[in-house]
């Protein structure tokens, strides 16, 4: 369980988020949502240091996160930030065995245990037959998995995405979203921002809906549905679907 | 690939080391091979061509050489850390800063040689951490750092200038210092400088996993768990200190730090861990051969040093930059 408890938070000097708590349960896919701005990354920037944390705690089972230096965090949690100003000239095999920093010192040399993480997260992603090409070369939607490569290589039990599928094309972000459930699947906690609606909630076992830098609810996707907070946050309307395989929603 | 850089590496180690044989024959006064192997062996010691190596040609040629690699790693240093492809320390004001600061030094205390890579890297620091505060509080754009870097480079070089005109009797020729020139080298003067060069160049090598990990981004090398503030101020120390120190000897070389880290990011790739080796190898290649040109090139008149990267390294950078077009994106 991560657990955020009061913490207010600030982006440079600017104060963003005040007093907020939420927590995040282990082993399930949780989905944050709400408008731009409304402070979605600034809550997940307080993991890797990038929002400054003013006030408030953050508990990683039981532990106080703060408190970890910057390695033991992105040992523990490995966190994929949204936006890449630079995308390094690279082979896109490089970029995911950076993944393997946090593990790395001085001393401490790549192993054989570090190749065959890099490799299965490569395969992992479908990223294997582009290993050798620099990073600057990848389309978007190929980049994006390289980086997702990267993330997945810290071989943390929490995987924290912000914004993952926005590079992606159709295809590509229901592609995503069978890797977000597979991973889920292989006992990870997976914690991400999702900006479609009809994604974040077939695939969240939990929702978190931020609006206006608060969080409005948090709460499995039906209750949230039921007591009508998403369609009043996005000013949608929903209609659902139901087949043999499960329900769907869609947003006009 | 990995072959291709294998053999552009043996190309570079080769090229150097042809460099720095030809820097120490040739000259006003030419000398053969054979007395350069007696000289290191300390044959024939009363000549006069050992006298003319070891007390001029071998400290210039050694001059040239350390001060192509601090600059060319400074300045693949600096692109990193500042995420600028155009940082470099004549571009930054890092040149400047211990130009400026080794003009007050002789001023204030003439007498103490000691003092002067000491003030040239304290120098180099406070103006590299004053246009690097400047950028980062402010959020500036990558234009902006380089603009500040080059308002605070023509401020300091106005008051070198001053210092200069102002006292006359100053023991420095102030066209060859603004211009870089490595002439009148000692070993005594190359000394400290060098040392403090070959440290910052250890360090820097071994923290090059680091360094390829602030290549990333800010946001990306904290997530990987880099202490991004403390590693930038400790490249910015490195950064400073190879400058600083080719500054104290060499005067300000311009250009050696900017085209040598491009070329290299267009052989290379990013990856640190080529880079630093591979940009401190042409980068003394660059440096000595500029040197033995400006000294033939007009026998008996010598043009400093500075100015031959700049005749030389222009063009070559200009012709790498239109061949690029249109080709693969090289970022910092």
């Amino acid at each position: 369980m991560l657990e955020f408890k009061n913490v207010s938070a600030s982006c440079g000097r600017t104060p963003i988020l005040e007093q907020v708590s939420v927590s995040f349960p282990k082993g399930i896919i949780t989905v944050l949502i709400g408008p731009n701005g409304c402070g979605k990354t600034t809550l997940l920037q307080c993991l890797n240091g990038t929002s400054r944390v003013t006030s408030g705690e953050i508990y990683l089972e039981g532990q106080d996160y703060l408190k970890l230096s910057l390695k033991e965090r992105a040992r523990k949690i490995s966190f994929l930030p949204q936006i890449r100003t630079i995308i390094p000239a690279i082979p896109a095999r490089m970029l995911v065995e950076h993944g393997r920093f946090p593990y790395l010192g001085f001393s401490r040399k790549k192993t054989k245990e570090d190749d065959r993480i890099v490799e299965n997260a490569l395969s992992f992603t479908h990223t294997a037959s582009y290993a050798n090409q620099p990073v600057d070369t990848l389309s978007g939607g190929i980049r994006q998995r390289v980086f997702f490569a990267m993330a997945l290589a810290q071989d943390c039990d929490y995987l924290v995405l912000d914004e993952p599928a926005t590079y992606l094309d159709p295809d590509g972000q229901r592609e995503f979203l069978s890797m977000a459930r597979e991973l889920k699947a292989q006992g990870k906690t997976v914690i991400l921002t999702l900006h479609n609606l009809s994604h974040a909630i077939s695939l969240a076992d939990r929702l978190i809906i931020m609006n206006d830098r608060r969080v409005i609810a948090q709460d499995v996707p039906k209750k949230c549905l039921d007591d009508h907070i998403i369609q009043d946050i996005f000013h949608v309307s929903c209609k659902q679907f139901k087949d043999k395989d499960g329900t769907y929603y869609f947003f006009q | 690939m990995e072959r291709k850089k294998f053999i552009i590496i043996v190309l570079l180690c080769f090229t150097l080391l042809l460099s720095f044989t030809l820097s120490v024959l040739f000259g006003s006064v030419s000398v053969r091979l054979s007395d350069i192997l007696k000289s290191l062996l300390s044959l024939n010691t009363g000549s006069t061509s050992h006298t003319l190596i070891t007390a001029v040609r071998l400290p210039r040629a050694l001059g040239g050489l350390f001060a192509g690699m601090g600059l060319s790693v400074s300045g693949i240093i600096l692109q990193s850390v500042m995420n600028n492809s155009l940082a470099g320390p004549s571009t930054i004001g890092i040149n400047s800063g211990s130009g400026f600061c080794i003009m007050l030094a002789m001023l204030l205390f003439p007498q103490s040689g000691f003092l002067l890579p000491l003030s040239a890297f304290l120098g180099a620091f406070t103006a590299s951490l004053a246009v690097f505060l400047l950028a980062y509080l402010a959020d500036s754009s990558r234009t902006t750092i380089i603009l500040a870097g080059i308002t605070i480079s023509s401020f300091l070089n106005a008051g070198t200038n001053t210092i200069k005109i102002l006292d006359t009797e100053l023991s420095v020729n102030l066209v060859s210092f603004m211009a870089g020139s490595l002439s009148g080298l000692t070993m005594a003067k190359l000394f400290l400088p060098c040392l403090g060069i070959l440290t910052a160049l250890i360090l820097s090598f071994s923290l090059c996993r680091a360094l390829n990990i602030l290549s990333l981004g800010e946001d990306t090398a904290r997530s990987l768990g880099l202490n991004v503030p403390f590693i930038r101020l400790v490249f910015l120390l490195l950064a400073s200190l190879l400058a600083g120190c080719v500054v104290s000897f060499g005067g300000l070389i311009s250009f050696v730090g900017l085209v040598v880290p491009h070329i290299c990011r267009q052989l290379f790739g990013s990856d640190a861990r080529f880079l630093l080796p591979c940009s401190s190898l042409l980068g003394g290649s660059l440096v000595l051969i500029c040197d033995l040109a400006g000294r033939v090139l007009f026998r008996p008149f010598e043009l400093p040093v500075g100015i031959l990267t700049s005749l030389i390294g222009g063009p070559f950078f200009l012709y790498l930059l239109l061949k690029k077009k249109g080709g693969r994106r090289v970022n910092a």
